[in-house]
Order: structure tokens, then sequence, then C-alpha cells
């Protein structure tokens, strides 16, 4: 077990640096320069592009301005080229921001997906189950934004509340709850688009974790020793059916960073997904690298807790 | 976190895929995938998908196109579908070619079946493309790192450790940046998002060949001494393909909707070209004037995808053998 | 079973839970009825963020909407375009000139005189001893001092770069002769002109400015013209503004506003360390000098008339932007204090200025939030908040406008029609800035004659362009001026649509149809092609317009869309085209010198059609050097004559712009006897319809109207 975590950090380690030397060498071997110090771009002369090449270490050889980079980032130095701000931060500023969106949209994922896919799986091939099935595709199908415009419009021109944003400006001095609630209202719309993806796909994936198990000698066994129905799906099977889901907590982990660039855009919600496309289009490389830097220290983290948690929750797995 | 979900459902499925394939394959599949009707819509959908999108290119393209998706006519901007053209304020060689605007005109006056009909065709070059790059990869990279790893524990280390570094990047965020990086092309935008999604197809090819190198039929082959190369290419790769080939739909109609929120966030295929994804995005702002320019893009993107996503699952379910027997 | 009662109670409380907060949130009436704070707010909208909020060094729209509110400059323009004072109460412009003594020429009537002799005479002629003509009478009359300026020894240090290698310095031993200074009521770019009446015709170009200056080094001799021409100019004039200061004008942390504020914003913008993106308009700037705390004086290098403009740029607090407090606060952040500089400074993001708003808030990608000044020398506006929100896409713009949480945002022109007929709304339109044209290339044959030009504009029908392709979003404009100033030249017509006319004027030209219908002169078929820029589908438009109508007259004309850079580089910037349709963005004020002197159509310069009028020429230098509305604006109007007649460009169309906002928006003024008024919104002449903005608020319902006067 000892073992096995060791050689496991050791081996994320490893592969956190290459990611670290491949995203570097993605975004400083494209063409073009940040805008910065963009000779094409008019409003500097020649003389404040080199003293901004200067200032971020541009003049140097690549692997210097790697190491100037990390060496920056593990110390908490890092700024943005943008507007000087610290990049830290800035990330964390926006991270608060794009929490309450993750909790909310995971927690309609995971409340909404189970019941629909265990209902799917118990009425397997009734009208039920196609029709979930066939509105989970067309949740899968349909282009995010466009599904965020045909609900803006149809909230903002029925009931004429607004929906953009975090919250409602102008409220004034309203008292506490009245806030609150219009900040959930705000959290609403953005977390159920955010969400819909994914309670498409994981509740095909309980239905299917259903199926599998149901299907195993135990269950049989279970309904012929004459178990009630509902407690042959909701007892003998759902437990575990559940077994795989426990592990997947750790694969969430991601999102926490991920966030969505397109609905965060469309609601000009303040989150990381903006932030990070926002740095993309000014060619804030700090940004950019910080971010793709801590996402993939996320990834790694969440498959390590997936790992770990199926070592403890699985007991035939022995490493 | 999307990405998340698919990999498991894939990895589950995967296990279960048919290890030795039989005479009656192809009659008995479509027994099983016309039992699955909405497998049979999706695939009609899919076919006149092609069909419209061959008949497209052929309408919209040459010097002087039956339906010319370029045409400007300013003056005849924002015409709602199935109006008459203007026939004064227009050029003879201006007149749209059904003589009506069957599906309105955008902004600039262009009409907006011409460009529907082109963007059909470069939507489908994107998916397939994009994911024709991806499964090659794929193959590549997993075939080599499954028949070879297991002589050579270094190459199937250092393959799948590559496989992980890739798999820490944010997918989208990762196509955004070096799309926004490098020069607005269309190809870049298929390469690009061909070479950020072959690590699915890397890690079933990969399982397949370690299971497969064991049959019996390998064995042979080699004990025959066939070179490793025509194994690989004759023996294996058919064997291994059908997973592939199901993530491969799937993965067409991620690319089509990966184009499009690029499109939306303006980094998709540059102009003249129209996809669907940059005639939604750009109408999107007359949503209320031209409701036309949204919902047609929009419903188009969304069947299209649909019957994809539906024609690969039902693919997935018919070589699924477990499944078979219980449908 | 409770597992599967909580399985379907857990997702339907909580959709309930989200649901229900639907009741809370306000819809566009209940937050203009029900909330009165709402209606102290004004809320606009951005797809953009700002960047830094400095005036100095801010370069973008957003910064700068926020910097226009914070931040006050000494003078801006009223609703005529007139000048008028903020900070400064009043200001004046003279001016300083100067001139070297030049022994060696002959002075009419007295012959070779030295410093004391010149001032004699000159005193003498300005108190009208000698006949001279009215001109120079003028010129003298508006002297109000002479004297003498003795010689002096000095040495100059250049540092100059020969190719590949190090910079080295050069040092110039400069030894200048006597000089006299005429110190004058008002700006005379003709006193030199006038002077050389007395002075004699070569008086001023034979001064031998080279001979007073040596180089140490033999290497940089052939320099020495460039040198003496920067170092010892024969004739200087040094206009000069002085600006009174409003006095008790506080900054928002309490200190009050002063002359060493002034010095200190004009200087922070010189200062190269600075980085300041608004250096070159500054750049003719000599020195600035403080007089006493109200009165503050800029002496300018050369006669530059639109630098007066220049000081409508926001003043930065000095006490908190000075070398020591910019020290200070490096130290405190543990920075090197040398490297530090105002653009890493906190004071980006926590701007303090004199303007009507207060900085309170920056949420990145999110707002910014100010409120009102109290203390604001002009009585503090209506609204308590200013709230500025970055909203990056323009549909959810126009949704949040509906919800009614934002009160304006950039309303795109397909959306007015329809937002013009809501009687919830009103709506502002005006001229923008901006004018589309077709340039003709003047070096090539046929467009050097002018009826040749003008019979090209006359085939295209300009006013259906503007009904067809701009639905009437535009007006006609016949030269390169503001259409809403003084400057621009309403007399004048503009081009006819007449293609019989057309013919007519080729024909005199020499062009007749051939039997095809083509035109034709010596055998030649009248034939070019036309381009402009791909990616801009009005210009394209226009291209296969423009096409058409010739054609109709027997032109045969190619077109060519050519992607932006290369048009630029290859085209453009190297003259190499026949004609091309462009715009152009012109400012407020009637500097023409790039874009039509004629020492400006080189290669990579602005008069890339190669306009060339020698009246034009003389018209476009006087109109920079002339500090006299008047004077200015009958230059211009002249200058326009010549322009139109002359017809380098066809010139098209101006286009317009529309903002919408709640009918209920009004101003509210105090008349005399203390009521309160309520005025509609109107838009200045150039359509500023903020102008007002300190004065307007947020109405629970539509007022009734004092009667207009």
């Amino acid at each position: 077990m000892l073992s096995f975590i060791g050689r496991s950090i050791i081996q994320k380690t490893v592969t956190l640096f290459f990611v670290s030397v491949v995203s570097f060498l993605i975004i400083h071997l494209a063409p073009g320069e940040p805008s910065q110090v963009d000779p094409l771009n008019p409003k500097f002369t020649p003389e404040i592009v080199e003293r901004f090449r200067k200032e971020f270490h541009l003049d140097k050889p690549m692997y210097v301005q790697y190491v100037y980079f990390y060496r920056d980032l593990f110390t908490g130095k890092t700024v943005s080229w943008k507007d000087n701000q610290s990049v830290l931060a800035k990330i964390w500023e926006r991270f608060l921001n794009s929490l309450p969106l993750f909790i909310v949209g995971t927690v309609i994922t995971w409340t909404l997906s189970f019941p629909v896919g265990i209902r799917a799986a118990v009425g397997r091939s009734g009208l039920y189950d196609r029709s979930t099935t066939f509105l989970s595709y067309l949740l899968i199908s349909i282009p995010g934004f466009f599904f965020a415009y045909m609900l803006i419009i149809v909230v903002v021109t029925r009931f004429h509340v607004p929906v953009i944003g975090m919250e409602t400006f102008g409220l004034g001095d309203a008292p506490w709850l009245h806030l609150i609630m219009d900040r959930v209202w705000h959290l609403l719309l953005p977390s159920v688009l955010g969400a819909t993806g994914g309670i498409a796909i994981l509740s095909r994936y309980v239905r299917s974790q259903m199926l599998e198990v149901e299907g195993q000698d135990y269950v049989r066994t279970a309904r012929a020793k004459g178990v009630p129905e509902e407690q042959v799906h909701y007892k003998h099977a759902l437990r575990n059916a559940l077994l795989p889901f426990v592990t997947m907590f750790g694969l969430i982990l991601p999102g926490l960073i991920g966030g969505s660039v397109i609905i965060e855009s469309i609601f000009s919600w303040p989150g990381m997904g903006r932030m990070a496309y926002e740095a993309i289009l000014a060619r804030d490389y700090p940004i950019i690298l910080t971010v793709n830097f801590i996402s993939a220290v996320l990834v790694l983290a969440g498959t390590f807790i997936s790992d770990l948690l199926y070592l403890v929750v699985d007991p035939r797995i022995r490493l | 976190m999307t990405n998340d979900y698919t990999k498991a459902i894939s990895k589950d499925s995967d296990a279960n895929a048919p290890a030795v394939p039989r005479r009656s394959r192809l009659r008995e599949s479509w027994q099983l995938l016309k039992q699955n009707r909405l497998a049979v819509v999706g695939l009609v959908i899919f076919v006149l998908f092609f069909c419209t999108a061959f008949i497209g290119l052929v309408l919209t393209t040459g010097t002087n196109p039956i339906f010319d998706p370029a045409m400007v006519r300013l003056q005849e901007k924002l015409r709602p579908p199935l109006s008459r053209p203007n026939l004064e304020a227009l050029r003879p060689e201006e007149v749209p070619g059904a003589g009506v605007y069957l599906l309105g005109t955008d902004d600039l006056g262009r009409d907006l079946f011409a460009r529907m009909l082109q963007g059909a065709w470069v939507s489908l070059t994107v998916g397939f493309v994009a994911v024709g790059i991806s499964v090659l990869v794929g193959i590549l990279v997993g075939g080599i790192a499954g028949y070879f790893g297991q002589n050579h524990t270094s190459i199937d280390t250092l393959i799948m450790r590559f496989v992980d570094i890739m798999l820490c990047f944010p997918s989208f965020f990762l196509i955004l940046t070096v799309v926004a990086l490098l020069p607005a092309s269309m190809y870049n935008i298929m390469i690009v998002i061909g070479l950020t999604s072959w690590m699915g197809s890397a890690r079933f090819v990969r399982a397949e060949f370690l299971s497969l190198r064991e049959q019996d039929f390998v064995t042979a082959a080699r004990a025959l001494g066939v070179n490793d190369w025509r194994i690989i290419f004759r023996h294996m790769i058919p064997n291994a393909i059908a997973p592939v080939l199901v993530s491969a739909t799937i993965g067409i109609a991620t690319a089509i909707l990966t184009e499009a929120g690029l499109s939306f966030l303006g980094f998709g295929v540059p102009p003249p070209h129209a996809t669907w994804g940059n005639i939604l995005s750009d109408g999107r702002r007359f949503i209320f004037d031209a409701p036309w320019l949204t919902f047609a893009p929009g419903f188009a993107i969304l069947i299209v995808v649909l019957s994809f996503n539906l024609f690969g699952e039902g693919l997935r379910d018919i070589l699924n053998p477990k499944l078979r027997e219980r449908y | 079973m409770t597992v599967r009662r909580v399985l379907i109670l857990a997702p339907a409380v909580l959709i309930i839970f989200l649901l229900q907060s639907y009741f809370w949130v306000p819809t566009y009436e209940e937050q203009t009825r029900g909330n009165p704070g709402r209606l102290n707010e004004y809320i606009a909208a951005s797809i953009g963020d700002a960047s830094i909020l400095n005036p100095i060094l801010s370069a973008d729209s957003a910064s700068g909407d926020i910097n226009s509110m914070v931040f006050e400059g000494l003078i801006d323009r009223d609703e005529e375009l007139r000048f008028r004072g903020r900070l400064a109460t009043s200001w004046e412009i003279y001016e300083d000139a100067y001139f070297y003594i030049n022994e060696e020429a002959r002075i009419p009537g007295v012959g070779r005189a030295g410093v004391q002799q010149v001032e004699t005479l000159l005193q003498r002629a300005k108190a009208g001893e000698s006949p001279v003509s009215p001109e120079l009478r003028t010129s003298l009359g508006n002297i109000r001092e002479i004297s003498i300026v003795p010689p002096r020894e000095f040495l100059v240090t250049k540092s100059e770069k020969a190719k590949d290698e190090e910079a080295a310095e050069v040092k110039i031993r400069v030894s200048s002769p006597a000089r006299i200074r005429l110190v004058l009521n008002r700006v005379d770019q003709d006193l030199f002109d006038n002077l050389s009446y007395i002075l004699g015709k070569k008086y001023f170009d034979s001064f031998d400015a080279q001979g007073c200056l040596t180089v140490d080094d033999e290497k940089w001799q052939e320099k020495l013209p460039a040198y003496a021409d920067e170092i010892l100019p024969v004739t200087e004039h040094n206009p000069i503004v002085v600006f009174h200061l409003r006095p008790d004008v506080k900054f928002h942390d309490g200190h009050v506003f002063d002359a060493n504020d002034v010095k200190f914003t004009c200087e922070a913008i010189i200062n190269p360390k600075n980085l300041s993106p608004r250096i070159a308009t500054y750049e003719p700037v000599k020195r600035v000098e403080v007089v006493d705390p109200l009165t503050v004086r800029i002496v300018y290098k050369r006669l530059y008339s639109p630098a007066l403009e220049t000081w409508g740029m926001g003043i930065i607090p000095e006490h908190l932007l000075n070398d020591e407090a910019l020290k200070k606060e490096a130290i405190r952040l543990g920075k090197d204090p040398e490297k530090f500089s105002m653009r890493q400074s906190s004071f980006s993001r926590n701007p303090i200025g004199c303007g009507p708003f207060v900085f309170r808030q920056w949420k990145s990608d999110r707002h910014i939030i100010l409120d009102r000044f109290d203390d604001y020398w002009e009585g503090p506006p209506n609204y308590r908040l200013y709230i500025y929100r970055i909203i990056p896409d323009v549909l959810t713009q126009e949704m949040e406008f509906y919800a009614g949480t934002i009160d304006h945002y950039g309303v795109p022109p397909h959306q007015v029609r329809r937002l013009k007929d809501d009687p919830k709304y009103q709506s502002f339109s005006g001229l923008s800035l901006g004018y589309t044209y077709i340039g003709y290339n003047m070096r090539r044959e046929p467009f050097n004659d002018p009826r040749v030009r003008r019979a090209l504009g006359m085939a295209i029908n300009v006013d259906k362009i503007i009904k067809y392709v701009l639905h009437d979003q535009g007006e006609r404009i016949t030269g390169p001026f503001v259409k809403q100033t003084d400057y621009y030249n309403h007399g004048i017509p503009p081009v006819p649509y007449d293609p019989e006319g057309a013919l007519k004027l080729l024909d005199k030209a020499g062009w007749e149809p051939n039997k095809e219908g083509w035109l034709e002169k010596d055998g030649k078929r009248f034939q070019f092609t036309l381009i402009t820029n791909s990616g801009n589908p009005l210009r394209e438009a226009l291209l296969a317009i423009a096409q058409d109508a010739w054609k109709k007259i027997g032109i045969d004309v190619r077109t060519d869309r050519v992607e932006w850079a290369v048009f630029i580089e290859e085209r453009v910037d190297k003259a190499d085209f026949d004609a091309l349709i462009l715009g152009w963005l012109m400012g407020l004020e009637p500097d023409l010198y790039e874009v039509w002197h004629s020492s400006q159509t080189d290669p990579y310069q602005l008069n890339f059609v190669g306009f060339k009028n020698r009246e034009a020429d003389d018209l476009i230098i006087k109109v920079r050097q002339e500090y006299d509305h008047d004077r200015q604006v009958a230059y211009c109007r002249r200058l326009h004559e010549i322009i139109a007649r002359e017809q380098p460009y066809t010139f098209l169309y101006v286009g317009k712009w529309t903002a919408v906002l709640d009918m209920r928006i009004v101003i509210q003024e105090t008349d005399s006897l203390g009521n309160v008024v309520y005025k509609k919104i109107t838009p200045t002449k150039t359509g500023n319809f903020t102008f007002y903005f300190n004065k307007w608020r947020k109405l629970p319902e539509l007022p009734s109207f004092a009667a207009e006067g």
C-alpha cells in the first residue's frame, strides 16, 4: 500500500514535469508574440517593445525562460503581463467565483442522475427508458451555447428577470435573504446548463451499471428467494452498482478548475474559464501556463485519489 | 468532467468487445440494428447528411455555382425564409439559385441556404478529418505499445506515460490555446482537434492488442514467420478496430460540437468557409431580428450530432456480445 | 424504502429550492418602482474590461470611459465644440519668438548690424517711425516686448549609432550668437515673413548655423547640418499657454489640486520610463512652469495648434505618484525602487482624481463601481452610483437591457429600428467621425485629370447606397472635415449622380465610346483595377456597386479584395494601386497634414493618393499653426473647397451611430426659484448625448417636461 502510494507520487511528479515542459513549449513555439510586445501593434514604439521583452525575459533563451517562470510560480511571484497583478491571487479570486457554479452543478448532476438512471434500468426497454435514453442523447448533442441562448431568451422575454452575471445589479440594500436568493437564481441557469451533459452521461452510466449488476447471479438468487422487487433493486443491485461511482469522486476534481469557457462567457460569469479565455486572447502567457499547470496537478491528484478510493473500497484489489 | 464519464463508459465496454469475428456477423448486426429504432433513425439521418454534404459541395463550388454562399447583397440583408428577392435592386447574377431565399438571408444578404449547404460539407470534413487523424494516431501509438510492449517494456511505458501526459491537459482549453496561437485556418483546427483526442483510441487499441497477441491465430502467424508489421496490419488491426469505430462515430459528433464551440469563441473555421458553427455564432446577434439565422444551424447541428450519437451507440450495442444476448 | 425515497426526494427538494429563488428576483418594472435606490444608479455595459485606470497610461476605450468619470482635464469642449474651462477657469495663449542675429546679412538701409542695432531697428519700426505694409503693421503691433539674449558657449552631447556599431557619444561645442526675443500678444505665424520686410529677404535664410558648431570627431562631420537645424534654429516660435486654475478643487482624497499636479501630469507623460502611449501628442511641449499654485505656463517648441486639445487629459495627483511616493510603495511591496514605475503602482487599480465620480471598487471582468463625489466643484452629480459592467457578449448585453439591469449598451444598428419604435425607450443618433471614400492614385493616368475623377464620382449613386446598403444609417460628405464642426464647408454641394454628365466630362477629357461601348482615348481602353481590403463586407459591397456603375458608362473595371496586412504593406504603402476603397477616422482638430500635404506622398506615408496642390499645402500648414479659431475656420473652408474641386477622393458617406435609453431617464435641474425641472435628454452637436450626464437621473414614472426653451 505505502509502496504503491510512493511509486504513484513519484510517477505523477515526473508526468507533471513533462506536462510543464510540453505546455511551455506549445505556448512559446507558437507563432506570434504577446500583444504587449507585438511589433505590429501601432500603440507601441520599438523601444517600448524592447523594454517589455526585457522585462518579461523574452530576450533570453527558452530554457532560461522556463526556469524563470517556474521559479516565479513556486515562489508565488508570477505576475500577469496584462495588468501586473499576481497570477495566483487572480486565480484564487476567480476560483472562488467558479466554486459555487461547480458545486451546484455537481450536486445537480449527482442527485439527478441516480434516480433517472435507476428508474430507466428497472423499467428496461419501457417507454420511460427509451424516452430518457433519447433525452440524454439530445442533451449531449445540443451545442451548449445554442441551448444557453434559448433558455436565456425564454426567461428574459417571458419572465422579465435578469439572469446574467453573479447577482442582480442595483438591488441596493435589500435584506440578506433576498440577496442570497438572488444569487441562487443567478446560479441556476449556468449550473443547470453545465450539468446537462453530466446528467445525460452519468444517468446512462448508472443505467448500464445497474443492468450489469442485475444480470449477476446473486441478484437472480435474491429474486428467486422471493425478495420483493423493490428490495432487489435498491438493496442488492444498487449497493453493488455503486462501487465504481465511488472512485469517480476523484475524477470530478479537475472540473474545479476547468469551468466552462462558453457558459461563463455567455453569462459573463467571472470564473476561471473566462479568465483563461481572456488570457489566451491577450496572450498572457503566465496565466495560461499557471492555469494549465494547476489543472494538470488536479488531474493527477484526481486519478491518484480515485486509485486510492478503489483500493479502499474494493477488497478484491490488493497491490 | 464530461470526458471522464465517457472514458468510464468506454472502458467498460471495450473489455466486453468481441474477440473473434463470426461469419454471419454482418447479417446478424443488421438484424440487431433494425431492432434499435433510434439507431436506425440515426443511420438514416447520417446517410442523408452525407448526401446533402456531397450535393452541397457540388452546388456551392466552382466559378459560378448554383448556390453561391459568398455572394454579398447588402441591400437584401436579413430577409426571412422563403422571401422573394427584390429583383430591381439586384443584378442578374445576384439572384439566388432557387429563385427564393429558401432559408432567408444573413446580415450581409448572403443566401443562408447556400451557406448551410456549404457548411454541411465543411462540418463533415472537419469531423471526419479530425477523427481520422485521431484514429490513425491512436491505432499507431496504441498498436506499437500493445504489440511491442511485452518484449520491450520500456516502449510501452514510454508511450503510456506520454498518453498520461496528454490526458493531463484540459482538452477544450488545450485546443483553444493552440488554435488561438496558430494562424486561423480550417486545417489547423482539424489537425489540432485530431491531435488532442487520440488518447482514447490508443488505449483501446493497446488493450485489444495485449489480449489479441495471446490468441492462437497470432501465435500461428508468428510461427509461420510472418513479419511483425504484416501481423499488425493484416491480422490484429481488423480484429481490434470495432471499439475504435464506435468511438470514432461519437468522436465525429464531438468534433462538430467542438468546432461550433470554437466558432462561438471566435476561433472557428475562418471565413470565407461557412460552417454551421460560425453561421450560428454570427447569427446569434440577430436572434430577435432574424431568428432563422440561429435556429437553422442550431437545429442542423443538433440533429446531425444526435444522429451520429444514436448510430454510434447502436453500433456499440451490436458489437457487444453481452448485450446481444440480453436484447 | 428509505433509499428510494431519498433518491427521489433529494433532487426534488434541490430543484424546488433552486426554482423558488425566481420569486426573489425583481422584474424590470419592480426594479424601478419598488426600489428607489435603483433610480440613483446608472449601469453601463461594456464588452471589454478596463486595463489600467491611469489616464496617462491607458490606451483602451474601457479604461478611457472610467478615467473620464474619475479624472478631470483642464479643459473640454462644450455643446458647440468650443473649448471650455474645467479645472482651468481661463487660459491665454501668447508667444515667445526668437531669432539669431545674422551678422553677415545686409539689412536694407542699414547694412551689416549687430544685436544692438537690430534691436533699435525693431523698436523704431514698432514705434511706427517708418511707413510699412498693413501686414507688417499688425505683426509689429502684436509685439509686446523686445529684448536681447546675449551670446553664450555650451556643450551638447549626442548619442549616435552608426551601422553595426556601439552607440557613440558625440560632443558638440556650440558658440551661439546673440538672439532677439520677441514677446507677442498672440501667436503670429507670419511674424518672421513680415519681419523680413525690414531685415531683408535673406536675413533668416542666410544664417550660418553650422559655423557656430564644432564637432570633436571628424567622423560626424556630415551630420553637422542636421545638428545645426536642431541646436540652432534660426527662428523659433515658442507658443505659450497659461492656464489659470480653478481654486479649491479637491482630489477625492481631500488633497487640494494645484499647478504642481498639472506640471507633474505633463512631465509624467513625457517621462520615457512611464511608457505613456500619449507621449507623441506631448512631444512639442518644451517645458511646464509653475507660476503660482493656481497658474501654470506651458511653453511649446513650435507652432502646433492641435496641442491645446491635449489638455482635456485627466490630471493625476502629484502627491500620490511622485518619485517619493512610488519609492515608498516599492519598498512596501518589496520591489526594486529603481525599476518600479507608475505602471506597477497600485494607483492604476485605485485611481484618485478630481472628476465627478469617486472610484470605489474594481472586480476584474465583472464590474467597476464609482460613487459620486460630493465635493465635486460643479456640484455633485444626481446619480449616486455609476456602475460599469463587463459583459463580453453583445446578445447577453441586450438581454440584460431588457431585464433592466443595465441602462445603456452599445446598440448594434440592426436593433435600432425595433427599439426606436418601442415607447419604453428613447433613442439618440448622430454622425460618427469616420468617412468612407474611393481614392484615386493621382500619379497614374488617367487619374491625374480632375475631370476624370469627378466623372467617376458622378457615375455612382451614393444616395442609393445610403438607402439600400446602409439602411439610411449614413449621410453624404463632401470633404475631409468632421461634418458637425465649423471647419466643414456646408456650402459645397455633393457630386451629383449624373451618368450623362459624367460621359460629357469624360468626352472633354478625351475619352470617347468605341463600337463596343467601352470608353477609349488614343486607342487605349479606359481600364483599371479597384481594390479594397477583404473582411469588410460593406467595402466589398461598395466594390461591386462601383464596378457595376462604372461599367454602365463604359469603363472596364476589375476588382480585387486583398488581405489587410498585404493591402496596407504591398498596395497602400507602396502606392501600387489604381483606385481603392478605404475609410478615415477623423479627429475634431482640423489637422490635415499627414493625409493631404504634398510632403507626405512618399511610400509608407498617408497621402498615398499623391495629392499635391500648392495652395492646399500652404493652407494645411497655416491651419496647424493658427491659434485663432475664426481664421482656422476660414482656412479650412477654403481647403475644403480646393479638395472638393480637385476630387482626389470620391467622398462617399459618414456612418451613423445610435444609442438607446429608458424613457424615464431625464435631465433634472433646479431652476432659479428652487423648483425641480425635468428636461428631455438631447444630444449635442457631435451627438454626445451624455454631455449633461451629471444632471441625469431616472424617475419612477415618465414626468411632464418643462416647456422647451
